[in-house]
């Protein structure tokens, strides 16, 4: 009992930085509330074009008309220097030359020539797109006789068949999004946090001169390690429920359902991980001073490399693949597992399970650790 | 007389070094064992070895029973002061107190009454709720004895507990020794500065590169020392011839004159201070001042090794 005793006692001198890992986690889920309006719907977006019309038939006011209509005109001067300068700075992205005597041309079937400026890039490529489809249109019914006025009408009548995107998901994708990154964030704070406090801890507990004193008291030795290990699962826990009571609070009514709870689950157990890795390197460590240093080099380093920040489908190849080696990589991997799941069934949860596997296998190993190198410390010499 | 500790053949060899070479001794019921040697003498490296913190060769017993890592039950009896000060710096006084003395006693009750007297002892009453930050140096050595001897142990090991300490708190620190003691404590104390081992010790054993050198009380430790006393005389320009007749005088042993400071030794006899004083009248040298020393521990070691204690 004296020693949760006391280490409650320590505890209470690292309130500041539990505080600060807090408050940190608290403003970044506040930032992603406001940014991350992600709603199910699909919107074209119009490229920027400019067109050089030099023919006056109703044909290629049709084709302007139509272009118009689908992306926005730039209007620049007629001047070859000007529109090479906006193509650079990306001002427009694709340049239509009509040439002269084009409706004409093109009604004899001459099949005259429409040139192009791209800059290459994707909107460029969706002016290619429209000007393609209005060209396959006009050249499908392109016929002997036809008038120009009847061309228009059946380019018309094509142009007018529009396809819609529906996307059939049921997922509130906003919510899961919002408690995603939450959880993803929370990698840091839990790893920080656990770090921080239990190393600091172990550090005085386990400090040269106050474990010899320890080791040569009536305390057991088994029984100190366990009253220890006891602690700091307690500080822990209490880590783990406070991070989980604020996500509730910042992500909402997402939390109340499967996935919530799924993620509740999966940081209770990256919370059992980051004991473990704490535990392990207080046992190593026996300088105050080097806390600051590990947390960045464990915590942080293990944040980017696993996509706590920066979503992993950001994250280059051969980043990933040295990312499986550290627990942090499962967790957020499950975490992403878990914004995609539509339907609660053992193939769709058996990736997740996996994972959990995965991060209690890290536990049992850094514990394995932390116990043989906490009896090897036991003599001095 | 009842052994608390017996140590026989103790060996501790370090890579290269042999740090403790054979060493036997015992430690009685009740008395104060002083352990003096100079620096790297073996004396904290015995006192590990005995609480089991080290591997070594040999036999050691402590009330009767074979020492080890798990003998709890003699380890309860045991309290110890390490030369490093061993206290977290985020507990005030009293509850760096309460941890220490927690490891022992269970019962709050008797914890709170325990730590009040060993705060007492150590004269640290105005300083509960101070932190280890706040303490000067002699205090945070008081703080120090009072972790290690607040659950009442009946063996205690104090390690050089008054180094870099000031004067007042080393002189609290020696009384509440006394204090243990009187209190039917055994105490092993280390050091390397004599006038305490004087102070304090019944009996004193002195190391000198892992081996005891001498064993005995003071009296018994002094006896060895070929001198009975030495004489200091502060005399200027001394002629030669003088120091030639000195060295006739009755018991002398030996007479050096260097920085205007005359040393004389005396193998033994009773009124060499008045002879000495009347053959300096007699000769009409004028002289400032005169001591009379008798020999000191240091001087036994002196004999014994060829060197100081503080070498």
């Amino acid at each position: 009992m004296i020693v949760f005793k006391t280490y409650l006692r320590v505890v209470k001198k690292c309130l500041v930085p539990i505080i600060i890992y807090t408050a940190m986690l608290i403003l970044f889920s506040s930032i992603n509330t406001s940014n991350n309006d992600t709603t199910m719907s699909f919107t074209a977006e119009k490229p920027d074009i400019l067109i050089i019309n030099k023919d006056n038939s109703k044909l290629s006011k049709h084709l302007v008309d139509y272009i118009t209509k689908n992306s926005n005109i730039i209007d620049i001067e007629n001047n070859e220097e000007k529109i090479q300068d906006a193509i650079f700075y990306r001002d427009v992205n694709y340049v239509i030359y009509i040439p002269e005597n084009y409706g004409n041309d093109f009604l004899e079937n001459k099949e005259p020539e429409i040139e192009i400026k791209s800059t290459g890039d994707y909107q460029a490529s969706l002016a290619s797109i429209l000007l393609e489809r209005y060209l396959t249109s006009s050249k499908s019914y392109l016929r002997n006789n036809i008038t120009e006025e009847e061309l228009i009408l059946e380019i018309d009548k094509t142009l007018e068949n529009k396809a819609e995107v529906e996307l059939t998901s049921t997922l509130d994708t906003t919510s899961l999004t919002k408690a995603n990154n939450y959880y993803n964030f929370s990698n840091y704070c839990l790893l920080g946090g656990s770090i921080y406090v239990i190393c600091l801890i172990l550090s005085s507990f386990q400090s040269e001169n106050i474990r010899k004193r320890t080791i040569i008291s009536s305390m057991e030795d088994k029984k100190y390690n366990l009253y220890l290990l006891i602690s700091n699962s307690v500080f822990a826990l209490i880590l783990w429920l406070l991070y989980v009571v604020i996500s509730f609070i910042t992500v909402g009514s997402i939390m109340f359902t499967m996935h919530g709870f799924l993620y509740i689950i999966n940081s209770f157990i990256f919370s059992l991980c980051s004991l473990t890795i704490a535990f392990l390197i207080g046992n190593l460590m026996n300088n105050k001073e080097a806390i600051n240093g590990i947390i960045n080099v464990v915590a942080l380093g293990s944040s980017f490399l696993c996509g706590s920040f920066v979503p992993a489908e950001f994250l280059p190849d051969a980043v990933l693949k040295v990312a499986h080696i550290l627990p942090s990589y499962w967790f957020i991997n499950s975490n992403n597992l878990i914004s995609t799941i539509e339907v609660f069934d053992t193939s769709s949860l058996k990736p997740f399970i996996t994972n959990s596997i995965v991060l209690l296998a890290f536990s049992a190993l850094f514990i394995i650790v932390s116990i043989i190198i906490a009896r090897n410390k036991r003599k001095i010499g | 007389m009842n052994n608390i500790i017996e140590v026989k053949k103790l060996t501790k060899e370090y890579k290269t070094l042999k740090a403790i070479d054979n060493l036997s001794f015992e430690v009685h019921d009740g008395e104060i064992l002083g352990l003096l040697g100079p620096n790297g003498s073996g004396k904290s490296t015995t006192i590990n070895c005995i609480l089991s913190l080290l591997n070594y060769e040999g036999k050691i017993k402590i009330f009767g029973s074979d020492m080890s890592p798990d003998a709890y039950d003699i380890k309860k009896r045991i309290g110890v002061i390490f030369q490093d000060v061993a206290v977290f710096d985020e507990l005030s006084v009293y509850d760096n107190i309460d941890y220490f003395c927690g490891l022992y006693i269970k019962d709050k009750d008797v914890r709170h009454e325990y730590i009040n007297d060993a705060i007492k002892l150590v004269g640290l009453e105005d300083f509960t709720k101070f932190y280890p930050k706040q303490l000067s140096g002699g205090l945070l050595r008081r703080l120090n004895i009072a972790c290690g001897i607040a659950h009442k142990p009946k063996l205690i090991f104090l390690d050089e507990p008054t180094v870099a300490v000031d004067p007042q708190s080393r002189n609290n620190i020696l009384d509440g020794i006394k204090k243990l003691r009187d209190n039917g404590a055994t105490i092993v104390y280390t050091t390397h500065y004599m006038e305490e081992v004087e102070i304090l010790c019944d009996r004193v054993i002195i190391l000198d590169a892992g081996h005891v050198i001498a064993e005995g009380t003071i009296d018994e430790l002094k006896s060895l020392a070929k001198i009975e006393e030495k004489i200091s005389v502060e005399v200027n320009d001394l002629n030669e011839k003088y120091i030639e007749q000195i060295k006739k005088i009755k018991n002398v042993e030996d007479v050096s004159y260097d920085n205007n400071v005359l040393l004389i030794t005396y193998k033994k006899g009773k009124n060499n201070l008045v002879d000495l004083i009347e053959y300096l009248k007699n000769e009409k040298i004028v002289y400032s001042k005169i001591f009379s020393e008798r020999p000191t521990l240091n001087d036994v070691f002196l004999e014994l090794t060829g060197k100081g204690l503080r070498d």
